[in-house]
């Protein structure tokens, strides 16, 4: 075992950071997702003339198709840079994308994958449902088949981007009284078809982002259907399979820029001379530091096995605790200033009361601990 | 970069593994043989590190905490990480005294704590930040204490005891750090295999989120220990600046893996983990004993307050 980057890798890096140095915005990424649209555009815009879009996408279909390891490099050099969030390009590139690299014809890659890769095309989710957040499998939006369309009607929640998106990866229910994982479709839904209506929903956060999405007889041509009727659960999952544990790579830098930020605030305020918060931030930057080691060893089991190991969930779930403790952290320091907060406001007080999607958002952290117990230790299904 | 074990190491740690299970089953942790520590030794496990030239194996500090996690994995005797550490920074010209292993020792006030002294030649001491090796008398008489796995001496220090190299110290923590990490999954594996087997309600007891959920965290916790753990001894390997860093912090995390393991095991065996003859309460034992050897202390991990 090693921990040094190579000299090719550490050229690599310095390429990145010069790149980044040059080009990254300066200027606040804007707080609600529609102020940010046109911002997100032009960036998403900027990266892919400079053929940083899709890093992780087969080079066939214009990505970058880096090396996990230059991957992890790029990431964080993006964050070490202080890069915005791709923001509403994220869906099509880290979801959307990848699915329909790994499910789509011919037809269908040809159409999208260069119109999210240059940041044209906004994607969102259609997974979760009122009554399916945890239990995905209880999807209820049901699509029936009428000639060569389909006829889509019921809800989606916490759809984020869903009111500046033009495009969906809808998972609805295709078969009549089908239960479970059987009987879904993966289809690629227009935003803009007649019947669907968008209410975005303001978060605690004050942050306008995610949304509501109605269908009320909604038509798609059935080609928009995506690896076959019936077969959307594995669509959906199949992409998992291209996330190799790179997806908390650019938070993880965050963190550790944080910890950094706390420990020089509390040595600044006094705060330092408290031997309960010194403590914690001791611990802390153990932690920050054990967090990084833990990627690199999910990383160096992609490179040797091309598989994530299943402790991905446990990174999953260690760093999302730990980001709110960072957050928590922050708000202890800060005292009374916090009841400042005003909705609009882009401050740690924002990020700490948005930070509490990290343990809820794409698998909770109980849904984490069930996979982790029944996937690692072998424990018996709960569910 | 690479954080995982090689195939050359992965066979050494299953060897490693078959040895232990032969020769130190966890469950007779408080009866060891008398000759083990001299059979350890001839295994060669105590001059991994060293070099060659001075008749050591070469390896790595990466390779090596892979081995000494086993050794924590079975609750081998303490004074083993004393002994790497001995051999590898001891005087080149100081030939290795080739009675017996050295004991490991910490302070105690103003006393020394000497862990494993039955016989022994020397001991090594673990300062705040430096060890030493030193002589020991002969008259030690060894009594069982909160650890049953580890019995101890109390000596007075002695002068004039020679300080080994810097380097010593981060060494032992690392090792150390490596027992820890190592005892933190023993309690989780021995409470995951309760967790199968014991039935409550008519169904396992690892059926029930509220203890899955508890064998989960335990999962995180050896995860984040051993993660560390390879960084730190890939960091010292490299001569890092921030080694001492990485080290201090696979030790903190180590430890409070093995503590809160060892205390979660208990709680997942229910009445039985309260009991002498079941061997939860061994992990926990030793996970304190642990914390003891060279601690990781605050400014290890912050730098010394301006």
């Amino acid at each position: 075992m090693n921990n040094q980057f190579s000299a090719e890798e550490r050229r690599f890096r310095e390429e990145c950071a010069d790149w980044l140095h040059a080009n990254a915005p300066r200027e606040r990424r804007p707080l609600h997702a529609a102020d940010a649209l046109d911002f997100d555009k032009a960036w998403q815009r900027r990266l892919f003339d400079a053929g940083w879009a899709g890093i992780n996408w087969p080079t066939e279909y214009g990505g970058r198709g880096l090396p996990i390891v230059q991957q992890v490099i790029w990431l964080e050099e993006y964050a070490a840079a202080k890069a915005p969030w791709i923001g509403a390009n994220f869906v099509g590139i880290n979801h959307g994308g990848p699915t329909l690299i790994m499910n789509a014809s011919v037809a269908q890659k040809t159409y999208h994958l260069p119109r999210i890769l240059k940041g044209e095309a906004i994607w969102c989710q259609g997974f979760s449902e009122p009554g399916a957040g945890s239990d995905l499998a209880g999807i209820r939006t049901k699509a029936r088949v009428e000639g060569d369309e389909l006829v889509v009607n019921g809800s989606k929640i916490w759809t984020s981007f869903a009111h500046v998106a033009d495009w969906q990866e809808l998972v609805v229910r295709t078969e009549e009284g089908s239960r479970r994982h059987k009987g879904l479709s993966w289809v690629i839904c227009d935003m803009h078809a007649p019947g669907v209506t968008v209410r975005p929903i303001q978060k605690m956060s004050g942050q306008i982002e995610f949304c509501e999405v109605f269908y009320d007889n909604v038509r798609l041509p059935l080609e928009n259907v995506v690896g076959g009727l019936g077969n959307g659960w594995s669509v959906a999952m199949s992409t998992l399979s291209f996330e190799r544990g790179t997806g908390f790579i650019a938070d993880q830098v965050k963190q550790a820029q944080e910890i950094e930020e706390l420990i020089a605030q509390a040595r600044r305020t006094g705060h330092m001379r408290n031997d309960v918060i010194a403590e914690q931030l001791a611990h802390l930057r153990a932690e920050v530091a054990a967090l990084r080691a833990m990627t690199y060893r999910n990383i160096s089991e992609v490179v040797r096995t091309g598989q994530p190991g299943a402790e991905a969930s446990v990174i999953r779930l260690f760093g999302a605790e730990l980001g709110q403790r960072l957050e928590r952290m922050a708000i202890l320091l800060a005292g009374d200033a916090i009841l400042d907060f005003r909705y609009g406001d882009a401050t740690f007080v924002h990020d700490y009361l948005r930070g509490f999607a990290s343990t809820i958002a794409g698998g909770s952290s109980q849904i984490q601990r069930d996979i982790i117990g029944e996937r690692i230790l072998g424990l018996p299904k709960s569910r | 970069m690479n954080l995982t074990p090689d195939t050359d190491d992965l066979e050494l740690l299953s060897a490693t593994t078959d040895w232990c299970q032969g020769h130190m089953p966890l469950a007779q942790a408080r009866q060891r043989p008398a000759g083990l520590r001299q059979d350890m030794r001839d295994m060669g496990w105590f001059d991994m590190t060293l070099p060659s030239a001075q008749g050591g194996l070469a390896l790595s500090h990466a390779t090596e905490v892979l081995v000494f996690a086993e050794f924590g994995r079975f609750l081998a005797p303490v004074s083993a990480m004393a002994a790497a550490t001995a051999n590898r920074w001891r005087a080149a010209s100081s030939a290795q005294p080739r009675s017996a292993p050295p004991s490991l020792a910490i302070l105690a006030n103003d006393q020394w704590r000497v862990f494993d002294p039955a016989g022994e030649a020397e001991v090594l001491v673990a300062n705040a930040d430096t060890v030493q090796l030193a002589r020991l008398p002969s008259d030690l008489v060894a009594c069982e204490g909160l650890d049953p796995s580890t019995r101890f001496a109390m000596m007075a220090p002695s002068d004039n005891a020679p300080m080994l190299a810097p380097a010593a110290h981060r060494h032992l923590q690392l090792l150390s750090a490596a027992y820890a990490a190592g005892c933190a999954e023993a309690a989780r594996d021995m409470a995951a295999d309760y967790a199968k087997v014991r039935e409550q309600f008519d169904r396992p007891i690892g059926w029930f989120q509220s203890v899955k959920h508890m064998c989960a965290d335990m999962v995180v916790r050896a995860a984040v220990a051993r993660s560390q753990l390879y960084y730190a001894a890939c960091a010292m390997d490299a001569g890092d600046t921030d080694a001492a860093f990485h080290i201090a912090a696979a030790k903190r995390l180590a430890d409070h893996a093995a503590l809160d393991n060892g205390r979660a095991n208990i709680q997942i065996h229910g009445g039985i983990g309260m009991t002498d003859a079941a061997a939860p309460h061994l992990c926990l034992k030793r996970a304190h004993l642990l914390a003891f050897i060279t601690p990781c202390h605050r400014v290890d991990l912050l730098g010394a307050p301006e």
